[in-house]
């Protein structure tokens, strides 16, 4: 953790209030009506899950620690298990949501320079899109694609422009105007002082940790 | 305020803390306390110390009008109104200001509470002012009864009203009496572990209805139009033919030669009935009857085997529909449930895998008279099932728009009695029972422990799906909640615990009758405590599942209370009728006839010719009034002077003035302050016949005031005022947003319908925070 | 619930989608073919940017950053007069409908991201509550190509008849904003009604209808081995049901089974006779369309050749 850490880098997703209950309410990122203490602990989210059906991510007990307003929930690693599927959003009987429910919980930890290792290798990701307009798909991701992926696609990948051109489509991205419009707009937004507050929290974990290596290595 | 004429008493209920926990009583006394104004306070003022108030200081301050600051008038509008005239004063002198259920239920902030509810009370001071005294309307009350509706709540009903020396019409759709009760099989008892057999109880009450001197039984038979009032309904019933006469000695040998079978929805659809038949071996009445549908002589064939072996010569096919007129003076709706439909729940493949089925199939499946003949068989092999797992709450205690809120109450016992009946008759076959919370409650409990006893084994948690593996076996996926176990659970056969939901009959009868029916679709009741089997209409009443989920003894308890509550109302002989219906100024009529449109048929010419309207079919609701040129009609107690009266005293800048018709559109602003939800304080609801009687004068009345917008909301389409007021309603809108010009766009009209109470508050909410009330 | 009979055919701003612009933009021209033969109105706006979709899930972007760049988008709709904002990917569907339902209720929102276009001097991107509804404004292409199954099924070429199919319904179309799809969203049919109207036979249902596909934005790249995993029980049960072509309806789906069906057959040593396409390639392909040209096959992953060439195509 660092001096940089701020209490939330976005009132609008993780607004701070006295409770769990109440931040994950007030998010933006949770619909208006999400039943959070209504819920029954019956379970139909865990049985849905997919995460929970391969990891030791219960989506049930998440609701259940944030009810009891259990803050160490932001540091369960588990959390970063959720699909996004929106089935336990579906399936739950008192309008519940754990998937939005964690969402708010991952900006959460996000805010306490929690779970940056993940976001690190996003940040071209924000500065790609406010060039072109489109989303790009992080190096890293690209890379692990590339390993995974036989001929056939690191062919095509090769080719985008020209497959494109014949099947009558033209280039990618936003034309001229739109990308600075679309600077502009993020700017406004506060999207790159969020990002540059979360890059130098980023910074300031690794050199943290490169101390702590430091003082191991002395007490060795 | 200018206010000179006579001496008016305020009344103002704490209710207990309802009320006066949110608004200040003393502010509000001292705010509008005048010398010509006396104002009281009263904890209870609906209790008889708090009545005994009001009558006594009639009397000592010499009261000539009062206004009543309570609850919503749709509780105790009767009772004070009563109240004050065992003092001597007409009836009519009152006024209730709504500070409950339109102001301390749904604005929390005291302040705002408070100031709301001085203005609503101005407002009622204002207009009672302006009253008028009304002749009561007297009608005597027709001696007899109808009961709509034949299951066991309609049966035990119309079986006390019939004991107690009261003729009863009952009035059944189908062709025998009996309803869900008869296709049980067994009932679960509070007081024993066994289980008793439910024709063994049904069926001498079905017989004794079919022979009592003081019941006409109408099977087949739907109601189709209800006209007239409390005491004096006038009943259109409509008897669909049965092809068979009333001397069929049901012998049976129709059947036996009948070469067309049908699906049997009394045995789960099972094809094992002929198209002509009796529903069960017990049937009231006991006369078979062919199902025009598949019968190959009525649906254009040349058959007539069944004709030729009749005895009795009871074969008829010519028997048409037949319309039958009937005088009642009290109605019972005891329409009954519908079993949730199951299929809503793809996830659990009802209707997609056959060894999925219901509790009321497995009823069945149970029942001895069932297409089994009792014996434990899953159906996509008749094969005894090793492995059975229920799912509890399908259909129930789920917010989602498939589902229903409630819980059904009875289902858990269902399940827990068909788990004891398997163990008790099957031992090698396993019953789970996945559920949320198990509802045994009271005394129910002993039957839960027992079933525990058992050994049926429980699973806490809602499955998440049920899945076909080869041969039909399943598999359902739950989560063990106390285990933390993801479960896979193999099944030969999944019984799904469905909702019981309100019958799509008693969503019909609802509306035939024009009563309020609750957010799920059940008949709402007058007071949950103190009136549980009374209607939202006078002489009407409801028992039964037609008024919540409930079990066979929870409904016979009810039924015999709205038998009681029917007798007490017919043996009063007589009753008063609410006076505020239309009212003519003959000297302004012009005879032009065009008020004759009345739909409910209300108005005509007298021996004299005069216009004349009839004071026990007129609802008041406004639609002649609308109709007359020459203003020659008004509603008594809704005199526009009366209503901008009420305006002046109500409505401050900046405030939003509602007309809410005072049905459908009061009782659902009603049910915002039941339902704890919440609008602005600056939203000022005045109550009117429909919006019809809704003038250029009062709006501009209101905008003269400040008010930022005026909203009108009028009765959904499809009640039965609804259809013919709101077109015109909306007519009349459309007319005054021209007539307003500019300030025409703050003007705005809807439809309100009980279940969406949310809606309306929002509506309020957003009008109330619009920059320009546009 | 949406109606069938109130989704539009006139007025489609197509909305482009990152994931098949880059991975398999055949799914476009396959929509844009389709559309043509099935007389849709509708216009592709080179002005139109990324929904953010994939940064908000990744839990990059914020709510606030999402909806400024969507009302931009809502924007140029507006602007061109096709408000029937279409898309292809299912994130986008979500996005876009959330977005909007948020700026239409959230009246600070709505101001906070109006302030920042009029400091921009964008003053022409302006969201004017209401302007746009999140429910008669928002679809996905699978619902136009729905409403025109009578159309679809008359024009067919192909004889689909023994052609095993089964469908996988993208996840953000119908279980986000579950009250608001077409049917019930515990049993999706939407695709399955289209293939049927072609004479597909189609597998209804099947164990893990509902499951995800498993690509689950992150999930893809940092928990790679759990999200093989759901992947390969979804095919597991796919093969389970006897089927030979699944279709689905959004990019992210398509790489997840498309791409990683190759992955999946050497990690967990199996091999599955499946091939994979978009609703609207299937469409298109039964419409008449060249199956390189046109639908873009060539990019994926699986090679359909063998199947085209069963079904009568030759590539």
């Amino acid at each position: 953790m660092t001096d940089m850490m701020a209490d939330t880098l976005s009132e609008y997703d993780t607004p701070i209030c006295d409770t769990l209950a109440e931040t994950v309410k007030k998010s933006l990122r949770t619909s208006d009506t999400i039943g959070i203490e209504r819920c029954l602990q019956c379970g139909a989210c865990t049985a849905s899950c997919p995460a929970a059906k391969f990891t030791d991510y219960n989506p049930r007990k998440i609701i259940k620690r944030v009810m009891e307003n259990d803050i160490s929930v932001i540091e369960d690693e588990s959390i970063w298990n959720c699909f996004y599927c929106y089935t336990c959003h579906l399936r739950c009987p008192r309008n519940n949501s754990p998937t939005q429910v964690v969402q708010v919980l991952r900006q959460m930890a996000i805010n306490k320079g929690i779970g940056l290792d993940k976001l690190e290798v996003l940040f071209e990701y924000g500065d790609a899109f406010a060039e072109l307009g489109v989303s790009k798909i992080p190096d890293l991701y690209v890379g692990q694609m590339e390993d995974d992926f036989d001929m056939r696609w690191h062919e095509f990948k090769n080719n985008l422009d020209s497959v494109r051109s014949e099947l009558g489509l033209g280039t990618v991205g936003v034309k001229d105007t739109g990308r600075g419009e679309i600077r502009a707009i993020l700017a406004g937004i506060g999207f790159f002082d969020r990002q540059e507050k979360l890059k130098q929290m980023a910074e300031a974990e690794l050199n943290t940790s490169d101390e702590k290596g430091g003082i191991t290595n002395e007490t060795n | 305020m200018s206010l000179s004429n006579g001496q008016i008493g305020v009344f103002i209920c704490h209710c207990g803390g309802n009320i006066s926990d949110v608004i200040d009583i003393q502010s509000v006394k001292q705010e509008i306390e005048l010398d010509n104004i006396s104002v009281f306070d009263c904890e209870y003022l609906c209790s008889n110390i708090g009545q005994d108030l009001i009558r006594k200081s009639i009397d000592k301050h010499s009261l000539d009008k009062i206004v009543i600051g309570a609850c919503t008038p749709a509780k105790h509008e009767k009772l004070f109104r009563k109240c004050i005239e065992d003092v001597g004063l007409n009836a009519s002198m009152l006024e209730i200001a709504n500070l409950r259920e339109q102001c301390s239920w749904v604005h929390p902030d005291n302040l705002a509470a408070t100031n709301k509810s001085i203005s609503l009370l101005i407002g009622k001071i204002k207009r009672v002012q302006l009253a008028l005294p009304l002749t009561p309307i007297q009608v005597s009350i027709n001696p007899n009864a109808m009961v709509i509706g034949g299951g066991i709540a309609g049966i035990n009903s119309a079986l006390n009203l019939a004991n107690n020396g009261i003729h009863t019409y009952l009035i059944e759709k189908d062709v025998t009496i009996g309803g869900n009760t008869a296709k049980i099989g067994k009932i679960f008892s509070p007081e024993k572990l066994a289980e008793e057999c439910a024709m063994c109880s049904l069926s001498p009450l079905m017989n004794e209805i079919g022979t009592h001197p003081n019941i006409t039984l109408l099977t087949h038979s739907e109601v189709e139009n209800v006209s007239g009032s409390a005491g004096d309904f006038k009943v259109n019933i409509r008897k669909k033919p049965r092809y068979v006469k009333d001397n069929c000695m049901a012998c049976g040998r129709c059947s036996e030669v009948c070469p067309v079978y049908v699906e049997n929805d009394f045995n789960c659809g099972v094809k094992d009935k002929k198209a002509i038949s009796m529903r069960f071996a017990q049937s009231v009445p006991q006369v078979y009857s062919i199902d025009s549908d598949h019968c190959i002589e009525l649906t254009g064939g040349e058959c007539g085997i069944c004709r030729n072996v009749c005895k009795v010569d009871a074969i008829d096919f010519e028997q048409r529909d037949e319309n039958i007129e009937l005088d009642v003076g009290a109605i019972i709706v005891a329409t009954g449930f519908d079993e949730y439909d199951a299929s809503k729940k793809p996830q659990y493949g009802y209707g997609v895998f056959e060894n999925v089925v219901t509790q009321m199939d497995l009823a069945r499946i149970l029942g001895v008279n069932g297409p089994t003949l009792g014996k434990l068989a899953r159906p996509s092999d008749n094969s005894v099932p090793k492995n059975i797992v229920m799912i509890q709450c399908v259909g129930s205690r789920d917010e989602d728009t498939s589902g229903n809120r409630y819980c059904s109450r009875y289902c858990c016992m269902a399940a827990l009695k068909h788990a004891s009946l398997i163990a008790k008759k099957y031992p090698d076959t396993n019953v789970t029972i996945c559920y949320i919370d198990i509802r045994a409650f009271g005394l129910y409990e002993n039957y839960y422990r027992a079933v525990q006893d058992m050994g049926i084994s429980f699973v806490r948690g809602r499955p998440a799906e049920v899945v076909q593996k080869a041969n039909h076996s399943l598999v359902v996926k739950v989560e063990d909640t106390l285990t933390q176990e993801l479960k896979e659970m193999p099944a030969d056969m999944v019984v799904l615990s469905s909702a019981m939901e309100a019958s799509s009959g008693t969503k019909q009868i609802a509306n035939i009758l024009n009563v309020t029916l609750n957010e799920d679709g059940f008949v709402k009741e007058k007071h949950s405590k103190l009136k549980p089997v009374d209607t939202s209409r006078d002489g009407i009443f409801v028992c039964g599942t037609a008024q919540s989920p409930k079990d066979v003894t929870d409904t016979i308890a009810q039924s015999g209370l709205a038998a009681a509550r029917t007798s007490v109302f017919i043996s009063d002989n007589e009753i008063r009728l609410d006076p505020q219906i239309a009212q003519i100024d003959h000297s302004l009529c012009n005879n032009c006839d065009e008020c004759f449109k009345c739909p409910f048929g209300g108005i005509s010419k007298d021996v004299s010719g005069k216009v004349s309207i009839n004071p026990l079919v007129c609802n008041g609701c406004g639609y002649c009034a609308k109709l007359c040129s020459k203003s020659a009609i008004s509603i008594a107690g809704y005199k526009e002077e009366q209503i901008i009266a009420e305006i002046d005293g109500v409505i401050e800048k900046g405030d939003v003035l509602v007309f809410l018709s005072r049905g459908i559109p009061y009782a659902t602003a009603d049910n915002i302050g039941n339902s704890v939800a919440q609008y602005p304080a600056n939203v000022k609801i005045v109550q009117v016949p429909t919006t019809t009687i809704a003038t250029k004068a009062m709006i501009e009345h209101a905008f003269k005031h400040g008010s930022r917008a005026v909203l009108m909301v009028e009765e959904p389409t499809d009640n039965p005022i609804g259809a013919f007021i709101y077109p015109l309603a909306f007519e009349n809108f459309k007319d005054l947003k021209n007539e307003l010009g500019e300030t025409g766009a703050k003007l705005h009209f809807k439809k309100a319908y009980i279940p969406h109470y949310r809606g309306l508050a929002e509506i309020f909410t957003s009008l109330a925070q619009m920059e320009d009330g546009k | 619930m949406k109606q069938i009979e109130n989704i539009p055919d006139r007025g489609i701003l197509l909305f482009k989608s990152c994931l098949v612009s880059v991975e398999y933009p055949g799914i476009e021209s396959s929509t844009t073919y389709a559309f043509d033969k099935l007389d849709v109105d509708y216009l592709v706006s080179d002005e139109q940017s990324c929904c953010t979709g994939l940064g908000y899930y990744f839990d990059l972007f914020d709510q606030m950053s999402t909806t400024a760049v969507a009302a931009r988008n809502f924007a140029v709709a507006k602007k061109n007069g096709y408000t029937n904002i279409t898309t292809m990917c299912s994130t986008c569907y979500a996005i876009n409908k959330e977005t909007c339902a948020l700026l239409n209720s959230n009246e600070e929102v709505r101001s906070n991201v109006n302030t920042v276009f009029e400091n921009a001097e964008l003053d022409d991107l302006t969201y004017k509550q209401n302007s746009l509804d999140e429910v008669d404004n928002f679809y996905h292409v699978v619902e136009i190509l729905l409403s025109k199954t009578q159309h679809i099924g008359k024009l067919n070429t192909i004889d689909f008849s023994d052609v095993h199919v089964a469908t996988h319904h993208a996840c953000h179309y119908y279980k986000v904003q579950y009250d608001d799809m077409i049917g019930n969203p515990n049993h999706p049919l939407l695709i399955d009604t289209i293939a049927k109207s072609c004479g597909a036979d189609v597998v209804e249902w099947y164990e893990d209808k509902t499951l995800t596909c498993g690509a689950g934005f992150s999930q893809r790249h940092i928990n790679r081995k759990m999200s093989l995993e759901v992947t390969h029980a979804k095919l597991e049960s796919l093969k389970n049901a006897g089927v030979e072509l699944v279709i689905h309806m959004c990019p992210n789906c398509q790489i997840q089974y498309d791409r990683y069906q190759p992955v999946i057959e050497k990690e967990f040593g199996t091999k599955y006779d499946l091939v994979h396409m978009n609703i609207a390639q299937f469409v298109a392909l039964a419409l008449g369309a060249d199956p390189v040209k046109v639908c873009g096959f060539q990019t994926h992953s699986v090679p359909l050749d063998e199947f085209l060439d069963r079904i009568g195509i030759s590539v």
